[in-house]
């Protein structure tokens, strides 16, 4: 009997730490499920259940104690875009860019800030590598994005062959007809760079 | 003085006649003037290619932009040779066929071509003698563009199981050899008369399995491998507590990294734009998606959604994976930028995920681990170059400097 009692009991066991590991759905068990959640805003997570995790809340307001949202928010996001206009502090003296998308041909006349070193362009074609590549390829012939896309000019064809420096920069930044705004993805310092790049392939 | 006013009339009248058969002619026949020129037609075929038409326009399909063949026919010739040089002015201008197609093609601006007349014609030959001509499969279809081919790396899985059935069946045939020939060995032993009584109870001697499960040293043996699976099984069991391996979410659009940062080898940098830069990855937001999407599969239910999100601002609420305890600091450009580690070395071959899996543990051990035994990516730091000399200078050149030596060992750098 006993005997029976011991297997059942490890067998139990067994099945209960089996649940433990996380799979699937199933993020799995927690053993200080207070330590591990977040009391202030975090940015990438967001917890809108007010009553999650109650059963071990000693929270002042009342919640549960794994809620993560701001209620002062859209959405309640924990985020939020920062006030239209603002500068960033580390902007390795660039200026911003306050050009809107239809003053392209305000644009053009922008000079690039950087110099041309063989660093800076090395650096470009990098970056030209993670941001452009997919879609305009070699710069000649559309990349894999580009030919699903369609419409993805060579820079070397004469329509784009002779576009200036800040044209191309501005491109980046807004989009232009078909292709998007790529400017929240680059920091304009970068878009610079790419720029001198581009400047490259529109030779080729 | 009559005759002259009479040939004056008839001149005019003939004039007349003459602009109404031309003015007819340009209405018409415009097919007509399109040049058949051999040396034109080529000079047109290399126009459409170099100034980019190609990207955007086909012969006998939409493509971006209408099917050509027969443009000449809906328009006018001067219309053409405006429209392509500046298809905004002539849809500002008002006229009703240019904003007819500006619209049909959801408003999609032609770019301005500083093309001449001329030029242009001989791109309306070229394509007028493609219409003519079909020809046979001579441009890719953009649609097969995204077909890719599988790669061949390591031997494929059901090789490796027929390897294994293979090798267990030669096995199972080794042991009925053996059989067969204890049998052959044991009755030619019976038959030779001259064996003792020792070896022939040896050679007699029948396999009892019975008494052989019940002797004590199997049931020892038996009884420990039980205890000790079962208390691996515990240990480990209780060790996954808390860690989030082979998490694997269903997540509120079916995104799939295999098609995008796989089959179509877009940068993981490209939607995740922190990496480099901040503590977090990010992840992408709606407008980046659009960045493709806007042409791309845009009837597709899993796109739909794309779209609902944009009209509404209202963001997609993806399924958080990867989560370290509040307890704990991770800093990605720390590795990705400054450490030059690949992605793939803690989030595994994400490339090949239909659906994103937590491949690391991401436990303290896992984070320790590797601190001890990875050596520092110190070339072309400046920063490092002095850390380096000393560190030579104490443990000899063999000895790389590891990030347990700047510290990553030290409790404060990873928790506060
Ligand atoms: C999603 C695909 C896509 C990506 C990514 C992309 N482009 Fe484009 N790009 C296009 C398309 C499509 C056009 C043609 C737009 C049109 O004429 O309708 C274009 C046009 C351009 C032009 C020509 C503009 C003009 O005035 O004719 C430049 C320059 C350019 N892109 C630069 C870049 C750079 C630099 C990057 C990387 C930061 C980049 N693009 C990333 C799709 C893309
Ligand atoms: C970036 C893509 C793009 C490129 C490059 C492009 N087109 Fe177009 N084209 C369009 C679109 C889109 C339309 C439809 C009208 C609109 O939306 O403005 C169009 C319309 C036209 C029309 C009018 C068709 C009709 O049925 O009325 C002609 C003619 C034309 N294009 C010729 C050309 C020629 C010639 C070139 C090359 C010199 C060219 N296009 C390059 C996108 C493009
Ligand atoms: C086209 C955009 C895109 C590209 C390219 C891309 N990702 Fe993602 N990634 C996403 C989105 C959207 C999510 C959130 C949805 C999900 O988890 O599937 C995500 C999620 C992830 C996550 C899990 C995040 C979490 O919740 O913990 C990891 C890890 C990740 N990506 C790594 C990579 C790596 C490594 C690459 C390059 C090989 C890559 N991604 C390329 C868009 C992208
Ligand atoms: C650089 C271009 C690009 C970006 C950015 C991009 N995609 Fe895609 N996406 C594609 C391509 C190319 C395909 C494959 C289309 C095909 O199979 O024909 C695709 C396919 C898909 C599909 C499958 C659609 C279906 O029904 O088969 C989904 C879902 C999807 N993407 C979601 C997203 C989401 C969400 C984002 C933003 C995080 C995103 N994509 C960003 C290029 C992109
Ligand atoms: C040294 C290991 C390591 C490397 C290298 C690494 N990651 Fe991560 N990644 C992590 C850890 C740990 C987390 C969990 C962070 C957290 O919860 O705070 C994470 C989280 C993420 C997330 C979820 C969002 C976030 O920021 O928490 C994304 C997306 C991601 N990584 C993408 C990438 C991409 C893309 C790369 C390559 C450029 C990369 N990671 C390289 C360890 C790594
Ligand atoms: C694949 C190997 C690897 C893994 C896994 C890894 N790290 Fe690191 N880590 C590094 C390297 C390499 C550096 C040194 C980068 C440099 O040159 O500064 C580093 C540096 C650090 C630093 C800065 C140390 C200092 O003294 O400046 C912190 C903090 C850190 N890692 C935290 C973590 C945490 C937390 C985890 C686990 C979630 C983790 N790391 C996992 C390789 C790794
Ligand atoms: C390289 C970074 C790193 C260093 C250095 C480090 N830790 Fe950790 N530690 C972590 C991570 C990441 C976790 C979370 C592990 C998990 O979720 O399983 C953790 C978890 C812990 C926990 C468990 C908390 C819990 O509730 O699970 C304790 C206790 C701890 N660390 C103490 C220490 C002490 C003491 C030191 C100094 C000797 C130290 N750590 C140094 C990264 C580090």
């Amino acid at each position: 009997m006993t005997n029976r009692l011991k297997a059942a009991l490890t067998i139990f066991t067994l099945a209960v730490l089996a649940s433990c590991t996380a799979k699937g759905d199933d993020p799995g068990l927690e053993y200080a499920p207070q330590m591990y959640h977040s009391v202030p805003y975090e940015p990438l997570t967001q917890i809108k259940d007010k009553d999650r995790g109650e059963w071990l809340s000693n929270r002042e307001d009342g919640l549960g104690e794994f809620y993560n949202s701001n209620p002062n928010n859209e959405y309640e996001q924990n985020v939020r875009v920062p006030v239209a206009g603002t500068v960033r502090r580390t902007s390795n003296n660039v200026l911003p860019y306050r050009l809107g998308k239809d003053d392209i041909a305000l644009a053009a006349e922008i000079p690039n800030p950087l110099p041309d070193t063989p660093e800076i362009l090395a650096e470009g074609k990098r970056l030209y590598e993670l941001y452009c590549d997919h879609c305009h390829g070699n710069g000649k012939e559309a990349g894999k994005v580009g030919v699903v896309f369609a419409g993805v000019p060579s820079y070397s064809s004469p329509a784009q062959r002779n576009l200036s420096e800040g044209h191309v920069f501005h491109v980046i930044t807004h989009g232009i007809r078909r292709m998007g705004a790529h400017g929240s993805q680059i920091s304009p310092e970068k878009r610079w760079k790419i720029v001198k790049y581009v400047k490259t392939l529109q030779q080729q | 003085m009559i005759s002259k006013n009479a040939f004056t009339r008839f001149m005019t009248a003939c004039m007349l006649v003459c602009c109404f058969l031309f003015s007819g002619v340009e209405v018409f026949a415009q097919k007509d003037q399109v040049p058949t020129d051999e040396a034109i037609i080529k000079n047109g075929e290399s126009l459409f290619k170099d100034w980019g038409c190609n990207t955007c326009h086909a012969v006998d399909r939409k493509v971006v932009g209408p099917a050509l063949a027969g443009v000449y026919d809906r328009r006018t010739l001067p219309w053409i040779y405006e429209f392509v040089r500046n298809s905004s002015k002539v849809i500002a201008s008002g006229d009703p066929q240019a904003v007819a197609v500006y619209n049909e093609f959801n408003q999609l601006q032609m770019p301005n071509h500083d093309l001449e007349d001329n030029d242009i014609l001989a791109i309306m030959a070229y394509v007028k003698n493609t219409e003519d001509n079909p020809v046979v499969a001579a441009e890719p279809d953009p649609n097969v563009g995204g077909e890719v081919v599988a790669e061949e790396g390591a031997i494929p899985s059901e090789y490796v199981n027929i390897i294994i059935i293979g090798l267990i069946v030669v096995l199972l045939l080794i042991l009925l050899v053996l059989a067969i020939m204890i049998r052959f060995m044991q009755r030619y032993l019976r038959d030779k008369k001259e064996l003792s009584e020792d070896d022939l109870e040896i050679v007699e001697e029948k396999f009892d399995l019975v008494a052989f499960i019940k002797s004590p040293t199997v049931i020892g043996i038996v009884t420990f491998l039980v205890i000790a699976l079962a208390a691996k099984n515990v240990i480990d069991g209780l060790y996954m507590v808390g860690v989030q391996q082979n998490y694997q979410p269903e997540q509120p659009i079916a995104f799939s990294h295999k098609i995008h940062a796989g089959d179509y080898e877009i940068d993981c940098q490209y939607c995740h734009t922190g990496v480099e830069i901040a503590k977090s990855a990010n992840i992408p937001s709606v407008n980046i998606c659009m960045n493709c999407h806007s042409a791309i599969k845009t009837d597709s239910k899993e796109i739909q959604k794309l779209y609902a999100a944009q009209e509404s601002g209202k963001p997609i609420e993806w399924v958080r994976v990867h989560n370290l305890p509040d307890l704990a600091y991770f800093n990605h450009s720390q590795h990705v930028n400054v450490g030059q580690i690949e992605c793939q070395t803690c989030h595994g071959e994400i490339q090949e995920m239909e659906v994103v899996k937590q491949f690391a543990p991401l436990t303290m051990g896992w984070c320790i681990d590797c601190h001890r035994n990875t050596e520092l990516n110190t070339e072309g730091n400046g920063y490092y170059d002095k850390l380096v000399e000393m560190h030579n200078k104490v443990n000899g050149e063999k000895n790389k400097m590891k990030v347990e030596d700047i510290g990553g060992l030290e409790c404060s750098k990873c928790h506060y």
